[in-house]
This record gives structure tokens, C-alpha cells and sequence, in this order.
């Protein structure tokens, strides 16, 4: 009997530690600097449980009872934790006081465990031997839970089934004093049901974590996540909703299937219509095929060249069969040639020449990608084409970001590109803007378009190239390596807009 | 360039090194670099009289900055029948690099200043290495864009978080701001202030600056007493000059006078049509870039980890007396004339009756490039090119991959660390940097960048740490303007010429270049 109780401890202390350090890693994982978090939980989560030993003076008859009681407590509070933390992260508006709140909370309840139980092991003891035999068992808990927390618990199971598991046990200790002491337990019955109750919540916890995990990556987006990979350069996640498929890259939206056809039909056909020749085009970028799909509805098109710098992206646009429908098959056929490249790297080892460029970079949110929207990246590029080569350049929107888009527009003025800029509405976007550009005056070659746009039109085009009066060309610089000044208005107006 | 060793004195009496060895386990490193074994060899070794010799037009000894741009002049200039000796198994100097898997680094010097516009040397120079592309309409140079620094260019670590730009202003107050202003804007105005003599206050080369005693006095008291005299108070000020002075001299505004910690500011008044005065340019190799441009021009000439040990009078002609250490033998060569581009502590030891003036003071370096898994992230101002620790024992590190134009970064990153030997004196400091095992270094370096960012130790592999006895001439008090540097410029004889950049007093790339320019153009003269 002695020795039941005794093991109760060694599982207690065991689940103790075990919580404390979920919330040290937990918090580390979603706020960063682990020092930091894991001094301030740990720091908590001791004070409160000195709280909840000091509350422990309160409890004078049923100990067994409240002890079982407390167990199921503890064992639901703790078991639950990393799940709902990881459910919070998105929601909470201040998330680091839900987190001490929850951890304060564990605390206080891990602090009245022995306190109890040693209250109701007094009597069965002598004195000295309970304090023994007590401590005993709570330290070698302890060692056995910050052994198994980092070799077994975090690599295996991962941090909301180690909390589910571990609450599990918690719960079990309560059934197990319950059934064992069931004479001197008041509410046995009661109990009983409680404690399994909370079991089966545990274990449904315990097996749908994967969906927890996921659920919470998919509450930074609109629609249930479908597919997500983190590939060698970014996160690759795909949402699906009743209306619409949307490709995110880090995050940041790249297209929804409902509207996607305006913004390739505007960013390919421009340039296909002022470019004289249009045999050889260049994709730099545009690892989705949207842009080779537009392209390829024009016979004469006999090569294009597509550089993406992720091998994962094409591959995914080339064999998941919902996203080769998005597509028709583009990068399947025969008239494309797909390179996974860098495209400064690409364009420096480059000799061919090229009628048409399609640039499709992520917007210049960050300093490695603004180096693809420099003078520098323009010139590099001007060795991949003719002198009658036409370019057009995604430029992100010149409604939010009027600054970043005429940014664009100077910086190949500055190359001695002629240009053309112009905007298009993308309802899943927004007004959205880009840049036509050739090294000679631009005019228009072609009257045809190829048959089946659902948008673009030649009369469409010539409202594109009118810019309202909130959209109209600012004062610039041109955005060079040494000053990558686009990517600070970028910021400065995108940083505005999200507020 | 060589490391006087002195007496042994044990490591463990400056860093307690037995304390978690185990933390620092999984890290490589090694000590490169200047040899300090060939240094010894030249001054302590007993050379054999030699029996052979070859005859030159011309030889220059030292292969650093100073000695590879006199090689180019001497090539400009129609000489073909030169060599060049060189004490290392490389040429190049400070402006040494290495490489490894992951990018190129540099083991010293790592940029240069956009140069003054009347630097026209200088700027041939860098048109012709493809660096200045061409000038614009107004005659200002252009630089090629990827020869420029890539922005974000600097941070620094101030309160527990980075901030843009290394003037600190994070927490500071509002009468610190204002003294940064004022000294800016002092210094602003010293940048285009003349002499009696109509030459500019503080120009590079030290040797175009006027010689009015209103400006030359400043030589006379140290930076500390400068900012005293001027009613600077700033806490934040006094550690941003000492920094710029440890940063250029390799010691701090105590030691280095007043007009050489101005001229750090003053001097430099390069413009360009496509960079700010401020703006650098610069290399994942460091200045390398600009050695292995001076380099094609005694790439079939130089005669490497040649101990140059005797430079004597023969017949109005020069006899150059060296010990190879690949064959082990003694050769000597007759040149109608030499340059020796050598420092002064060396120069003085090779030349009949040289005496070494000890006025010429060195300072020793660390430079550390260490190979990372990431490097971490931190709160504040994102990762720049340098990136400087408030109030720290290094001067931060450099991040060179900043130099690259590609999307995809190297599965390992590499970062310069740069530590100026200062917190002894240049013997002391030498004495102890010479008993330190690689093994200390990487735990004095990585505790030192841990400040910063916490454990990173684990993602550290590997450190290559290049040691610099005698990396820079350092302008203390009285020096630039001083007897010993003034009765150096010259040597006693008219076959020899000198060229280092410890005769300008301060330690950059265009004082290195001036005078073996200088000593190329005088020794040409002289044969012709």
C-alpha cells in the first residue's frame, strides 16, 4: 500500500518536471531566445508551486480525496497544455501572459501534490522516514524525466503528445488511489467517472496532434492547409477552400486558383504583343507553370526556358495532378526546358539570347531577394537579350507600395531600358502592378491574341498603362546592391498596411 | 612579416582554459598566417656567405601591398629584368586571403574606402583591375555595383539589441546625440579645411597634408585629450572613437594621437557617381581582390619563403643576400637597385649600419574567420556586413557573404572576427598572442562572440585564425610628425628605395600603394 503511494510520487515528480519543461521548450520554439524563456518558466513554475504548497495548509479532512481530485486536475491542465498553447500562439493577444498564466497555474498544482500527500502519509511514517522515503522518489523522478525529455519524449512523440502522455499518467495515479483506497475515498464513483473522462480527452488529444500542429500553421492562413513542405529554400504551402486553391511561399500569397488567370494573362501577353519576335522566351521565376501556360497558347513560341531556383516547386507543379490542371501540363511539355538555378548565378553563365523575359520574383521583402531587382540584376539580364527584347517585371502593387513600383520602373530607366509600366486589379491580390521593358522604344507588334483569355484584351491593356492619381510615379531612387532601397520602401509601405 | 617571439610565458597565466573544454570539442582550428618561424630565422639565423649569383635590373624585397604595386609600376614603366622576394609561401601581406569550402575571407585587411578623387594612382589603378568601370558626365568615377558593399552594411550590439549604423543611438541620450552631431559635423568640416600652405588639412596620402603647425600640433596630445579639450563628454562618443581607432590604428584614442584619430574622418573625401563618401568597397576575399590584380605583375617574378638576410653596397650596385628555405641554400643576387618594402624593424636589420628606430611601434592582431552551420539570429537590426559590439574586447565580425548575389546560401557561412591585441603593451601582447594554442583562441573568441549570441558555440566548426605580430604601424602620440618617421623616408643610399606603408604612420591600403609607387617611379628613374 505504502509503496503504491510511494510510486504515486515517483510519477508525480516525474509529470512535474516534464510540464516545466514543455513550457521552457515551448516557449523557446514559438517566442525564440531559449535562455531567456527557459529561466523565466522555470522561475514561475518554482514560485508557483510554493504557492501551492503554502495553499496546501487550507486542506484539513478527505486529503485522499482532494489529492485525487487534484491529480485529475493536474493531470488534465498539464495534458492539455502544449496543445492549447500551440492553438493560442495565433489567437491570443498576449500570448506570453496566457503562457505564464497556464504555466503559473501547473505550477500551483504540482506544488500541492506532496505537500498532500505527505499530509496523508503522516500517519502510516515515521516522520524522518516519510521525508526520506519521499524525496527519494520525487528526485529520482526528476532525473528520470530530464533524461527522457530530450532523448526519447521531444524526438518521438514530439511536445503535444509528451504533455498528453504524461497527463495521462497524471490522471492514472488518481484511478489507481481511487481503486486502491476505495474505503476510505468519498465520491469514489464520481471520481472514477472524472478521471476517465479526462483520460479519453487525452487520448484523443494524443492521437489528433498531428491536426493540432497543423491547425495551427493553417490559422495564418484563410483556408484549411492542404499541403505544406519545407523545402531546401522556403515553405511551400497550398490552401484549399470551397472557392479556390492558393499557393503560399513563406507565407505570402503567390496566386488563388479564382483569379490567377488575370494576373499571368497580364504579366505574359504585354510583352508578347510589343516584342517583334517571340520564338525564345526566358521565365525567370514562375516555378508554378502559369506563366509557361500562357506562353505556350502561342504557336510560334518554340523554346521556353524556365529558371526556378526551388527543385520543389516544379516538381509539385509537374506531378500533383490538381495543380498540372491549374497549369494544362506547362511544365510537362516538350517545348519547355525547366532549370533549378539561381537566376544571378544562371544569368552570368548564360549565352543564349532571348525574345521575351518573363520576370516572376517573390516581391523584395528582404535583402536577398531585392538583389534580383537591382541595376546590377537588370544589366546581367540585358546580356540575355537582343536589342529588340521586351521584359516585363512583376512590381508589386502600385496602390500599397507606390514607391517599390516606380522603384522598379527608375531602376531600369537607369539601365537604359525603355519602359511601360501598368496595373491590373487581382481581387485575391489587390491593384497589382509590373514593368515592360526594352532596350529599344516599345511599340506594338502584334494585334493577335492567342484564342481562350478570359481577361486580357488589347482595349484592357490601355486602361493598365493609365495610372489614377493615387498611383502616379513618385520621386525615386534606383534600387543598386549598395543602397537596396527598394526593399526599404517595401517595408516602410507594405510595413503600414499590415498594421 | 614576422612575429618576435620572446620569452615563453605559459597560456594558462592569461586565460584559465580548463573550464568546460568538452563545450568547444567539435571545433576545428588552426593558426595560419604570417609565419613567425621565418621572422626568426632572419633575425636570429647564421646564413652561409653565398657562392652564387644571379644578376637583376631590379629586386624588390616584400611581397606585401607596398612591393606588388611597385611591381606594376615597374612593369608600366618597361622594366621586365626584376624579381620579387617574398618571406611567405604567398604574396600579399595584410591583404591576405584564404578560402575554404563555403566562401573566400580575408585573413587581414578586407576593404577599401571610396578613394579621393585626386588619388588618380589609385584610381588607374582600380580601372584597370575592372573595379572603376568608367566616370560620368560630372568626371566622377562609376564602380562596378557588385564591387561596392551591399546594403545593410552596418550594426551594431548596444543594450541587448542591434541597431542600424555603428554611431550608437539606441538608448542614448538626447545630449549624446547632439555631441555625435557636433563631432560629425566637426569632422565634416575638417574634411575640406587647407593649411597656410593651401594643401588640405588631412589628405591621403599622408604625404600630400599640410605641414601648417595649427594642424600638425594635434600630433602632439592623444584622441582622449582632443575630445577633452573640445568639451566632449559623451560616454557613447569616447567609445565610438576609441573603436574607430582600434578599428584603423589597433589601439585606442589613449595611444593614438589626435591628428591621426582625425584623419581617420577627415581625410577621406572620395566621391563617386554611383556610391556616398562613406560607402566601401569590398570582397568576400577582403583586399585580396586587389592583390591578385597587383599580383599578374610579378606572378613569374617573385621568388617565394625567401629569407632576404643581407642587403650590402657592391660596385655602385646592390648585393641581396637570401636563404631559400625550399632548398635550404644561400643565394645572392646583384641589382643595379632594390626597393625594400619591407617595415622599418625589418628594413633597418637588412642595410649596413641600419639602426631601428623603436619609435616605429607595431600593432599585433587577431584575425579569426570562423565556418558556421547559421549564423544566429538576434533582436533588433537584421545581419549586415559589419557587425560591431558595443563596448566589446573585439571590434565584431564581418560578414563577407553579404558580397555574394545569390539567392541560395552556402550550406556554411564564414564570418571574420577581428580583434586588436591592445590590452597589453605591443611586446606583451606579442608574448602572449605567440603562447596561445589554437584551441584557447577558439574559446577566447567564441566566449567573447557568445556575449552577443548565446551558443553559438554550437553551430561553430571551424576557426582558421591568422595571428599579426606586427599588422599595423601605429600612430601614437608624436609620430606622424615626429623625427623617426621624417628621417625614414629616405634611405642612406641612392640604389635602395624604400616603400611601406609604416612610413605614412597609419596602415591602409592607399599609404601601401603611394609609396611602392613612389619608390617604383624613383628606382626607374635612378636606371635610366
Amino acid at each position: 500500500m505504502e509503496i503504491l503511494l510511494l510510486l504515486s510520487v515517483f510519477v508525480i515528480a516525474t509529470c512535474g518536471l516534464i510540464y516545466e519543461l514543455v513550457a521552457g521548450t515551448l516557449a523557446s520554439y514559438l517566442l525564440g531566445d531559449s535562455v531567456t524563456q527557459f529561466s523565466t518558466i522555470i522561475g514561475v513554475y518554482l514560485f508557483s508551486m510554493g504557492i501551492g504548497a503554502w495553499l496546501s495548509r487550507f486542506f484539513k479532512k478527505d486529503l485522499l480525496s482532494w489529492f485525487i481530485q487534484l491529480e485529475i486536475l493536474v493531470g488534465l491542465i498539464g495534458g492539455i497544455s502544449s496543445a492549447l498553447l500551440f492553438l493560442l500562439f495565433e489567437h491570443a493577444a498576449s500570448f506570453r501572459l496566457v503562457l505564464y498564466l497556464l504555466v503559473g497555474l501547473t505550477g500551483t498544482l504540482v506544488g500541492l501534490e506532496l505537500p498532500l500527500l505527505m499530509n496523508i502519509l503522516k500517519d502510516r511514517y515515521e516522520f524522518k522516514d516519510l521525508v526520506s522515503r519521499v524525496f527519494t522518489f520525487d528526485y529520482i523522478g526528476a532525473l528520470l524525466a530530464s533524461l527522457i525529455f530530450p532523448l526519447l519524449l521531444v524526438p518521438y512523440l514530439g511536445l503535444i503528445r509528451t504533455s498528453c502522455f504524461f497527463g495521462i499518467m497524471n490522471v492514472a495515479v488518481a484511478i489507481v488511489v481511487c481503486v486502491r483506497f476505495k474505503q476510505e475515498v468519498k465520491w469514489a464513483t464520481y471520481l472514477k467517472t472524472k478521471a476517465i473522462a479526462c483520460i479519453a480527452a487525452l487520448v484523443a488529444i494524443f492521437f489528433w496532434a498531428d491536426k493540432i500542429m497543423s491547425y495551427s500553421e493553417g490559422v495564418a492562413f484563410r483556408d484549411p492547409v492542404i499541403y505544406s513542405h519545407s523545402s531546401a529554400y522556403q515553405r511551400i504551402v497550398l490552401t484549399r477552400s470551397r472557392l479556390d486553391l492558393r499557393l503560399y511561399l513563406n507565407g505570402n500569397l503567390q496566386f488563388s486558383s479564382a483569379d490567377e488567370y488575370r494576373y499571368h494573362e497580364a504579366l505574359v501577353h504585354p510583352p508578347m504583343m510589343y516584342s517583334p519576335k517571340r520564338s525564345h522566351i526566358l521565365i525567370l521565376g514562375g516555378g508554378d507553370g502559369m506563366a509557361a501556360r500562357e506562353l505556350l497558347k502561342y504557336p510560334e513560341v518554340q523554346q521556353i526556358t524556365l529558371v526556378d531556383l526551388d527543385p520543389a516547386m516544379t516538381k509539385l507543379f509537374r506531378s500533383n495532378s490538381m495543380l498540372v490542371g491549374l497549369n494544362d501540363s506547362s511544365l510537362l511539355s516538350p517545348r519547355i526546358k525547366v532549370i533549378n538555378a539561381d537566376a544571378f548565378q544562371w544569368l552570368k553563365e548564360n549565352k543564349q539570347q532571348f525574345d521575351v523575359a518573363i520576370v516572376d520574383f517573390p516581391d523584395p521583402g528582404n535583402y536577398a531577394v531585392g538583389k534580383l531587382y537591382t541595376t546590377a540584376f537588370y544589366r546581367k539580364l540585358r546580356n540575355a537579350l537582343t536589342d529588340s527584347s521586351v521584359i516585363v517585371i512583376q512590381s508589386t502593387s502600385p496602390f500599397v507600395a507606390p514607391k517599390a513600383f516606380w522603384c522598379v520602373n527608375t531602376t531600369l530607366q537607369e539601365c537604359n531600358f525603355q519602359t511601360i509600366p501598368y496595373h491590373t486589379y487581382v481581387p485575391s491580390f489587390g491593384e497589382w502592378g509590373y514593368v515592360m521593358a526594352s532596350p529599344a522604344p516599345l511599340s506594338q507588334h502584334h494585334d493577335q491574341l492567342p484564342a481562350g483569355l478570359r481577361y486580357f484584351t488589347a482595349a484592357t491593356f490601355r486602361q493598365m498603362a493609365d495610372f489614377t492619381p493615387d498611383m502616379q510615379n513618385r520621386k525615386v531612387l534606383a534600387n543598386h546592391l549598395n543602397n537596396q532601397i527598394l526593399v526599404q520602401y517595401f517595408e516602410d509601405e507594405w510595413g503600414k498596411y499590415q498594421e | 612579416m614576422a612575429i618576435i617571439a620572446g620569452s615563453t610565458i605559459t597560456a594558462s597565466q592569461y586565460i584559465a582554459c580548463s573550464e568546460k573544454r568538452d563545450k568547444y570539442g567539435h571545433i576545428t582550428s588552426r593558426i595560419s598566417g604570417a609565419s613567425a618561424k621565418a621572422g626568426h630565422m632572419m633575425r636570429d639565423g647564421v646564413f652561409h656567405t653565398p657562392t652564387n649569383s644571379t644578376e637583376y635590373d631590379a629586386v624588390i624585397i616584400g611581397g606585401g601591398v607596398a612591393g606588388l604595386a611597385a611591381a606594376r609600376i615597374l612593369h608600366h614603366r618597361g622594366m621586365s629584368n626584376y624579381r620579387l622576394l617574398e618571406l611567405e609561401s604567398h604574396t600579399g601581406g595584410n591583404a591576405s586571403f584564404g578560402e575554404n569550402a563555403y566562401s573566400a575571407y580575408p585573413r587581414g585587411a578586407h576593404y577599401l574606402p571610396i578613394p579621393n578623387t585626386d588619388n588618380q594612382p589609385l584610381l588607374d589603378m582600380l580601372a584597370e583591375a575592372g573595379i572603376l568601370t568608367g566616370y560620368n558626365s560630372n568626371g566622377l568615377p562609376v564602380y562596378s555595383e557588385t564591387d561596392l558593399c551591399f546594403d545593410p552594411e552596418e550594426r551594431l550590439y548596444i543594450h541587448g539589441r542591434w541597431q542600424e549604423g555603428l554611431i550608437p543611438q539606441f538608448g542614448t541620450s538626447k545630449a549624446t546625440q547632439q555631441e555625435m552631431k557636433r563631432w560629425l559635423d566637426e569632422m565634416l568640416q575638417l574634411r575640406t579645411v587647407r593649411g597656410n600652405d593651401g594643401r588640405y588639412a588631412f589628405d591621403i596620402p599622408i604625404a600630400n597634408s599640410s605641414a601648417d603647425p595649427a594642424f600638425r600640433e594635434l600630433d602632439n596630445i592623444n584622441m582622449r585629450q582632443y575630445l577633452t579639450q573640445k568639451g566632449y563628454q559623451s560616454e557613447e562618443l569616447y567609445w565610438y572613437l576609441d573603436y574607430c581607432c582600434r578599428d584603423d590604428y589597433g589601439a585606442g584614442i589613449d595611444i593614438i594621437s589626435a591628428w591621426a584619430g582625425i584623419h581617420y574622418f577627415a581625410s577621406r573625401k572620395g566621391k563617386a557617381a554611383n556610391a556616398d563618401n562613406s560607402q566601401m568597397l569590398t570582397w568576400p576575399q577582403g583586399n585580396g581582390r586587389l592583390v591578385q590584380h597587383l599580383q599578374q605583375f610579378s606572378k613569374d617574378k617573385t621568388l617565394d619563403q625567401a629569407i632576404v638576410y643581407k642587403v650590402t653596397q657592391q660596385d655602385n650596385r646592390v648585393a641581396i643576400d637570401y636563404y631559400d628555405m625550399k632548398e635550404h641554400t644561400t643565394h645572392r643576387i646583384i641589382a643595379k637597385a632594390c626597393i625594400l618594402a619591407t617595415p622599418q624593424f625589418v628594413t633597418q636589420r637588412l642595410i649596413p649600419g641600419g639602426q631601428y628606430n623603436h619609435d616605429f611601434v607595431y600593432s599585433p592582431w587577431l584575425v579569426a574567420n570562423i565556418t558556421l552551420d547559421a549564423i544566429p539570429e538576434s533582436s533588433g537590426y537584421q545581419l549586415c556586413w559589419d557587425n560591431v559590439i558595443y563596448k566589446g574586447k573585439s571590434l565584431g565580425y564581418v560578414y563577407a557573404q553579404q558580397q555574394q548575389l545569390f539567392q541560395q546560401m552556402p550550406a556554411r557561412q564564414v564570418i571574420t572576427y577581428y580583434l586588436p591585441l591592445d590590452h597589453l603593451d605591443p611586446v606583451e601582447s606579442r608574448k602572449y598572442a605567440i603562447a596561445l594554442e589554437p584551441q584557447q583562441w577558439v574559446k577566447l573568441i567564441t566566449d567573447d562572440l557568445e556575449k552577443v549570441h548565446p551558443d553559438i558555440h554550437a553551430v561553430i566548426r571551424d576557426v582558421d585564425i591568422t595571428v599579426w605580430g606586427h599588422g599595423m604601424i601605429r600612430p601614437h602620440t608624436g609620430f606622424i610628425t615626429g623625427a623617426a618617421r621624417a628621417a625614414a623616408q629616405v634611405s642612406p643610399y641612392k640604389n635602395i628605395f624604400y616603400a611601406h606603408s609604416d612610413l605614412s604612420g597609419v596602415s591602409i591600403f592607399e599609404e601601401a600603394f603611394y609609396h611602392g609607387n613612389k619608390a617604383a617611379n624613383a628606382l626607374v628613374d635612378y636606371c635610366s
